[in-house]
């Protein structure tokens, strides 16, 4: 069944325990709670969810090394009356990672409200900005590491250590791809690998058919996607007598699940070598809609940023599950500014700015907008005091991240950090909770995702999460 | 109503919602257990943990179960004595002999959904049949018993069978009777070879050995090679790997920068010699906990250094942060690792679960996870030298020529005073170093160490004093500084090959040579002023203050707790270390520095060189000014001959004090004594020329013990939250009961790995020889090869789990002897292909009524390529081959050069483990990725292998090499060249399809090249391409 014959049903009437009974297949909880999940020829077959989905699939626009806070989408004026002064004078002080703390230092950046919802969003972010009504802005984010390594692994995995499976992998294990001829999880790579490596985006103790697929930039965007063969002709020949041969050998052993999966797994191979090509191939987009993204920008880490986001929307139209954007290489740090805040910030900004606000706009445009989830947020958040003289440390008390898109209400702000923007401290919300409700919009109840391993039902979510109603229509 | 009802049709578990009648209907109609008139077959005895416990353990522990934190309704159902207890409102929720009458029947067959249990939101249903065994088991008693894994094996009787039937076959066959089923027929020799060879060296046999099996009619040819493949050095590299995987082996340390693992290697070729040496597993298991503490360690048989102390190269194999903001976390999870992979290798029990609450479902509590913890908290990691037969001897010559240099010049100045009158010249000593004469206070208040710990009030306290030669409960490790500091060690002015003094009591690391390894530590104390001042000399050489056990000290936050000695004469070293007050904490004293290169892979690397060393004369703290440790200067007595004489004889001998050296400068500057060192010179040039031929001393950071570290209960996990009392060192309770102390080490190691070792612990024989049969037939007979409690699977036989489990101990634990025994079994060689209707019977194959068709792992596979095309390279051992780097491996601490393609054609083992740049091609095959232990792999099915085998140039590069060989091979026509890739690919003959088939592939492909007909097969592209779909077939990848 089709997302949209099950949309069609819904709208019909049926709730969703019942649609599960008519589907006659099993009930998703059962399916992930054993500890050998059950012989599954395609991992990746769609399956059904817990309740009706509201986003098909996520693009997760991953801001590596943490956007200061308080330079964004959480404007605190004092900052700029009290600037140079000694933030021991004013509260608690953590360690940091640093260890270099100066004196409170104000946003170089003018805010501005946008859009009917009036947000407001700093100078770094003009583009945005103008999408302000379609976001839902969280300015009360905690994480619990102020190390990068540990907060990456936590914000992609929910645990912040080495080895556990990404939301990704979890979301395709949830709920298997739409697409089979491309990955469920596509790790767009714009130029920076994250602190901890490629492991962010592993399937840790989950079967390696969840890990995400690195696409980069260029002519070759996945790892032996191309064929040696000069021709797809002789490769077809190739794997004809390969396949001969491997349909012999089923003769001759008789039935084994895993061989006959390992052939057709070829047939997913061979066809994934024609759609990747496909699919990244951008000569099809108009101009206009290169220029909405910024592929004309002056700007190249603009132009090679836009062109990651315009394949997001591609990955989106073919069905692709999750879908994650890392930064790119800009002349500066990734989002790390412990020092020169506002080179390294505006450089940042500059390029990805324009594309997101593209891409949310191609998006509605294409009427997508409604079933992709966007997410946009770092590891942690910064210092509103110095670091030396013009940087910001690492903060985990405190940062804003915004969500855009299916079932996301749209021109709101949700929780509130001091007035230094040091500690969120209303309606306080952790990596958990954004998980929870990145599940809950794709029908998966995250207390029911589970998988056994080291004798527990392992979560995405831990033992922790709530979906936060309060974002959602 | 409609109701969701798990029902088990042929074994696969599917689950509908119907109505609740169709549902019974179907259970009526499918369920394999429809003989009973219940419905579903009952055993006459139900038995608590093989019917019971798994219910309960699945739908009620969390709230019923050893987990307080989340207990409901005051209720437990994990013991029997509170679950058959009177309840406070009456009634019991079990009553032994009435099912009706207990409470918890009457719940879980409640009518009112509010009444049922389990409440519907936890998502738990019990089934008809499960309610229909909790109900029989209380009618017949409600007998709990020891969790299966905890209780001891038991000595079972050999099932009758066939007198050809080993053991092994007798306690397959009679479950296979007991069904109705017979085991399938024997495997053909070809593809019995084929799967002796992976699954004991994980490489194909060649077509020689191929042949010459199949050629060999004698009774015992298999045995015979068998016996060859345990003998293989190829053995060893096979389970090693295996092993690797359980103790999450890894060259670097991941997080942000991937540092790189001291010596990591060293590890797995110790590995790869003791599975090759059949070294008995209780003794492994000892050198992995404690094999830094073993009186009498295990040497290397040529190289004569420490194999025993290798062992505790895993516990450092963990992550390691950079810059961690609050190290005291940092520590807990690192330990947390430890005690996971610890208690998951040699238990197969999951101890980590009890870090934040008691386990809720295994009897373990949380205060045995922090016995574990206080037992690796009381160790330190250590860079341990590996000090051959050879160097020892060569330091032990330069030992013998000190000594002798000694005696030499304690004759000549004897023989001097004997010859000169007394002066009484008094003279004004100069800048002595600080002194300070036994029995001879300082002005700070000496108390000792642990008084001293004791009283926080002291503006100052010393945490060691050497200046009047003793160690002061500091703990030396490595041969540098011997057993004692060194009185009187002669300062030698080169250039005028004179003696400038002879120096005060210092511990010294070059009491026989400068470059010799070792470290002096301090005891553990907490950390209580501003400062601590060392007062050391030294050259590249290091002083670092170790807090809550962090190694990795670097640049931003914790820079300052190491200092480069480089200084020939005794300096101040202050560390500043006010925001580390009420941590716990030690000195050390390193031979060699860090190399710290900011964001450069391979970086932090312990180095050292011939010149060196370091001495310290104490180590104090304060708050404030220094405190003034000097002893005022006295001028000497003016000493008769004789009471120099005695002075000179103790120094020769070694024994002087510090008084006696005081007397021996004061002689040695007024020209009493002749510092001249012209009478020993050859002696010294003798030391130079051994310390010239002193080969490298490599090293491994292993284990060491420092002071026994008790820590308490932290609440959730959190050490912010201490709860209780400090916990004593000891083991699981489960397993000991009485919860006896560990004091046989500070640390508690030694005492662990008796514990575990001990033949009576009822998991340790049984979790090893699961995990060989598990590698040996693809599936453990308990399948969770990790996980032997409660919520782990239980043993599908378990009396020849038992059975195996005691033979393997009355074996000495010989790992080969064991898997010996199962390989030759018939289970072993039996066909994959099962029997007419036993896959009816049993799908899942839990009976063995076949051998398993197996994909091969990700080693094996590359292994395999290399094999097949001719380039395998079997050198053992040795630094890692650098890993391959793709475009796609980025990111920081990438290595700053890539490994070649093929690896060095080495056997995949020896490739680098980097954590964040790990093998593509081995993740893509299911490598598991290393941070915690995988006893067992997934074997999955990805695009990415497909891709790999198609498309990666590895192995397209492999396939043109093989093919480069083919076409040399000139004896040999078309047919013959395809007969010999299925030999040597597949360990078997093609079929004359087959033949035909790669023929008319090869023509074509020739034709496609346009190659002249007549030399087109001596060509070897079209070869390439030929041999290339062989490596892509699927009988290649997987045991068929």
């Amino acid at each position: 069944m089709t997302r949209r014959e099950m949309l069609a049903l819904c709208r019909n009437g049926f709730g969703g325990v019942a649609l599960m009974g008519l589907m006659g297949s099993m009930p998703f909880g059962q399916v992930l709670s054993q500890e050998r999940p059950v012989a599954d020829p395609n991992p990746l077959a769609p399956r059904v969810p817990h309740r009706v989905p509201q986003a098909r699939s996520v693009i997760f626009l991953y801001m590596d090394g943490g956007v200061s806070q308080v330079d964004s989408f959480d404007p605190k004026p004092r900052l700029t009356r009290e600037h140079g002064q000694n933030p021991y004078d004013k509260f608690a002080v953590d360690a940091t990672q640093f260890d270099n703390i100066g004196t409170i230092l104000k946003s170089p950046w003018d805010f501005k409200r946008y859009g009917e919802s009036g947000i407001e969003v700093s100078d770094l972010f003009p583009h945005i900005g103008s999408c302000a009504d379609d976001l839902a802005v969280i300015r009360s984010m905690v994480a619990d590491f102020p190390e990068h390594t540990n907060a990456n692994y936590f914000l992609h995995t929910g645990i912040g250590i080495q080895g556990r499976p990404s939301m990704g992998a979890w979301v395709n294990y949830g709920l298997g791809s739409e697409n089979q001829d491309l990955p469920g999880y596509v790790v767009l790579d714009g130029g920076l690998i994250p602190p901890g490596g490629l492991d962010n985006f592993n399937s840790g103790f989950l079967p390696a058919s969840y890990q995400g697929s690195i696409f980069r930039a260029g002519d070759l965007p996945l790892a032996n996607i191309e064929p040696l063969e000069a021709t797809s002709e002789i490769q077809r020949q190739k794997i004809a007598l390969m396949n001969r041969t491997d349909e012999r050998l089923l003769g001759r052993i008789g039935h084994a699940d895993q061989v006959e999966s390992a052939i057709s797994n070829y047939e997913l191979a061979f066809r994934m070598q024609a759609s990747v090509p496909e699919l990244t191939d951008l000569s099809g987009e108009t101009e206009a809609t290169k220029k909405l993204y910024g592929m004309d920008s002056d700007d190249p880490h603009t132009r090679g940023y836009a062109a990651q986001c315009l394949l997001a929307r591609r990955l989106v139209e073919r069905g692709v599950r999750f879908i994650e954007l890392t930064c790119p290489r800009v002349e500066a740090d990734r989002w790390d500014q412990h020092s020169n805040l506002i080179d390294g910030h505006e450089r940042n900004a500059h390029a990805v700015d324009q594309p997101i606000a593209g891409l949310l706009k191609d998006l509605k445009a294409r009427g997508l907008f409604e079933e992709t989830l966007v997410i946009w947020a770092g590891e942690f958040g910064r210092t509103p005091f110095a670091q030396g003289t013009n940087g910001r440390d690492h903060n985990p008390s405190a940062f804003s991240i915004w969500l855009a898109g299916a079932g996301i209400r749209g021109g709101t702000v949700y929780g509130a950090t001091d007035e230094y923007g040091y500690r969120a401290i209303e309606n306080i919300t952790t990596i958990h909770d954004l998980h929870a409700t990145m599940l809950h919009l794709l029908g998966i109840e995250h207390e029911r995702l589970t998988y056994r391993f080291s004798g527990r039902d392992i979560r995405l979510t831990d033992v922790g999460g709530t979906v936060i109603d309060a974002i959602l229509v | 109503m409609r109701l969701v009802l798990p029902i088990t049709i042929r074994g696969s578990r599917v689950l509908a919602v119907l109505g609740v009648f169709v549902v019974l209907a179907l259970i009526f109609v499918l369920g394999p257990f429809s003989t009973s008139d219940a419905g579903y077959d009952l055993p006459d005895k139900v038995d608590y943990n093989y019917h019971i416990r798994p219910i309960l353990s699945n739908a009620c522990y969390v709230c019923h179960g050893p987990d307080a934190s989340t207990r409901e309704a005051d209720l437990r159902l994990d013991t029997r004595e509170h679950a058959v207890a009177r309840r406070e409102e009456g009634g019991r929720a079990i009553v032994p002999g009435s099912a009706s009458r207990s409470l918890l029947i009457q719940r879980i067959t409640a009518e009112d959904p509010d009444e049922r249990m389990p409440p519907a939101a936890v998502n738990k249903v019990l089934s008809p049949r499960e309610v229909a065994l909790l109900s029989r088991w209380i009618e017949q008693g409600a007998e709990y018993k020891k969790h299966w894994s905890l209780l001891p094996s038991v000595h079972a009787e050999v099932p009758p069978g066939p007198p050809e039937a080993s053991a092994i076959d007798r306690f397959i066959l009679a479950r296979l009777d007991a069904r109705g089923l017979t085991p399938a027929p024997p495997a053909s020799k070809e593809a019995l070879i084929r799967r002796a060879s992976y699954v004991l060296t994980g490489l194909p046999p060649s077509p020689e050995v191929v042949q010459a099996f199949v050629e060999d009619d004698a009774p015992d040819a298999y045995e015979k090679q068998i016996d060859r493949l345990l003998a293989s050095p190829r053995f060893g590299e096979r389970w090693a790997r295996h092993w690797m995987d359980l103790v999450r082996y890894a060259e670097s340390k991941g997080h942000e920068f991937d540092f790189t693992i001291d010596g990591a290697w060293h590890y797995r070729d110790y590995l790869i010699r003791a599975f090759n040496a059949d070294v008995p597993y209780d003794q492994v298991v000892t050198e992995h906990l404690a094999g830094d503490l073993l009186d009498a360690p295990r040497r290397h048989p040529e190289e004569g250094f420490n194999e025993s102390a290798i062992g505790t190269a895993f516990f450092g194999m963990g992550e390691g942060k950079h810059s961690p903001v609050d190290v005291r976390i940092d520590e807990a999870e690192r330990i947390d690792n430890i005690i996971d992979v610890t208690t998951k290798t040699f238990q197969a029990m999951t101890v980590a679960c009890a870090r934040c609450h008691d386990h809720k479902f295994d009897p373990i509590p949380t205060t045995d996870y922090y016995a574990l913890y206080s037992i690796f908290e009381s160790a330190r990691f250590a860079p341990t030298p590996l000090l051959s037969a050879h160097t020892t001897a060569q330091l032990d010559s330069i030992k013998t020529l000190r000594a002798e240099l000694r005696r030499r010049l304690g004759e000549g100045w004897s023989r001097q005073l004997e010859g000169t009158p007394v002066q009484t010249v008094f003279r004004k000593v100069g800048n002595q170093p600080p002194l300070s004469p036994p029995g001879q206070e300082g002005n700070v208040d000496r108390t000792s160490l642990a008084e001293s710990l004791a009283d926080t009030t002291i503006a100052s306290r010393i945490l060691g004093d050497f200046r009047e030669g003793r160690f002061d409960g500091w703990f030396a490790h490595g041969p540098a500084f011997g057993e004692r500091p060194v009185m009187g060690l002669p300062v030698v002015d080169r250039r005028r090959g004179r003696i400038d003094s002879l120096a005060a009591g210092v511990a010294s690391s070059r009491r026989w040579s400068t470059g010799v390894p070792g470290a002096l530590r301090s005891p553990t104390f907490i950390i209580e002023h501003d400062s601590i001042d060392v007062v050391a000399a030294g050259y590249k050489s290091v002083i670092r203050i170790i807090i809550d056990n962090f190694q990795l000290i670097r640049f931003p936050i914790h820079g300052g707790l190491d200092q480069e000695v480089e200084s020939p004469d005794l300096t101040t070293y202050q560390f500043d270390v006010g925001m580390w007050k009420g941590r716990k904490a030690y000195i050390e004293l390193l031979v060699g520095t860090y190399d710290k290169k900011q964001y450069i892979t391979d970086n932090h690397l312990l180095v050292r060189n011939d010149s060196s060393y370091i001495e310290a004369a104490y180590a104090v703290a304060y708050t404030g000014e220094p405190p003034d440790l000097t002893t005022p200067a006295r001028s000497p007595r003016d000493p008769t001959n004789a009471v120099l004489k005695q002075a000179v004889d103790a120094w020769a001998a070694g024994r002087a004090d510090a008084g006696q050296v005081a007397l021996l400068n004061d002689a040695l500057r007024r020209g009493r004594l002749d510092a001249s060192l012209d009478a020993v010179a050859p002696g010294l040039a003798h030391i130079e020329a051994v310390k010239e031929r002193l080969r490298d001393m490599p090293y491994f950071v292993g284990m060491i013990d420092g002071d026994a570290v008790n820590s308490p209960v932290f609440e959730r996990g959190n050490y912010k939250m201490l709860t209780g009392d400090p916990v004593p060192h000891r083991f699981l309770t489960a397993l000991d009961p009485e919860g006896t102390p560990f004091t046989a080490s500070a640390s508690g190691r030694l005492d662990l790995a008796r514990a575990i070792t001990d033949p009576a612990n009822p998991l340790t024989a049984r979790v090893m020889v699961n995990r060989l049969w598990h590698h040996a037939f693809g599936r453990g007979l308990v399948e969770t090869v990790d996980n032997f409690g409660a919520q782990g699977a239980l043993p599908t036989h378990p009396t020849l789990l038992d059975y195996l489990a005691l033979r393997f101990v009355e074996q000495g634990w010989s790992v080969k002897a064991m898997l010996r025994e199962m390989v030759r079994s018939h289970t072993f060689r039996q066909s994959t292909q099962a029997s007419v209707g036993a896959d009816e019977v049993d799908p899942q194959n839990h009976l063995w009524h076949h051998y398993p068709v197996r994909r091969l792992e990700a080693e094996a596979i590359r292994d395999g390529i290399l094999a097949v095309s001719g380039r395998l390279d079997t050198t053992m051992y040795g630094k890692p081959v650098p890993i391959h780097l793709t475009e796609f491996m980025k990111g920081r601490g990438r290595p700053a050069a890539s490994g070649p393609l093929d690896g060095a054609r080495r056997r995949s083992l020896y490739v680098a483990v980097r954590r964040n740049f790990l093998s593509p091609m081995m993740l893509a095959f299911d490598m598991p990725i290393p941070f915690s232990a995988f006893g067992k792999r997934n074997s999955s099915n990805v695009p990415a292998q497909s891709l790999t085998m198609l498309n990666d140039p590895f192995v397209a590069e492999q396939a043109a090499v093989w093919a480069d060989t083919l076409v040399t091979m000139r004896h040999l026509d078309a047919e013959g060249k395809i007969e010999y890739i299925y030999r040597r690919a597949l360990s078997r003959q093609p079929t004359d399809e087959e033949t035909a088939n790669a023929l008319q592939f090869i023509r074509a492909e020739a034709r496609r090249l346009e190659l002249d007909p007549e030399t087109a097969l001596d060509d070897p592209r079209p070869w390439a391409v030929y041999c290339h779909v062989v490596l892509n077939l699927k009988e290649f990848i997987y045991l068929v």
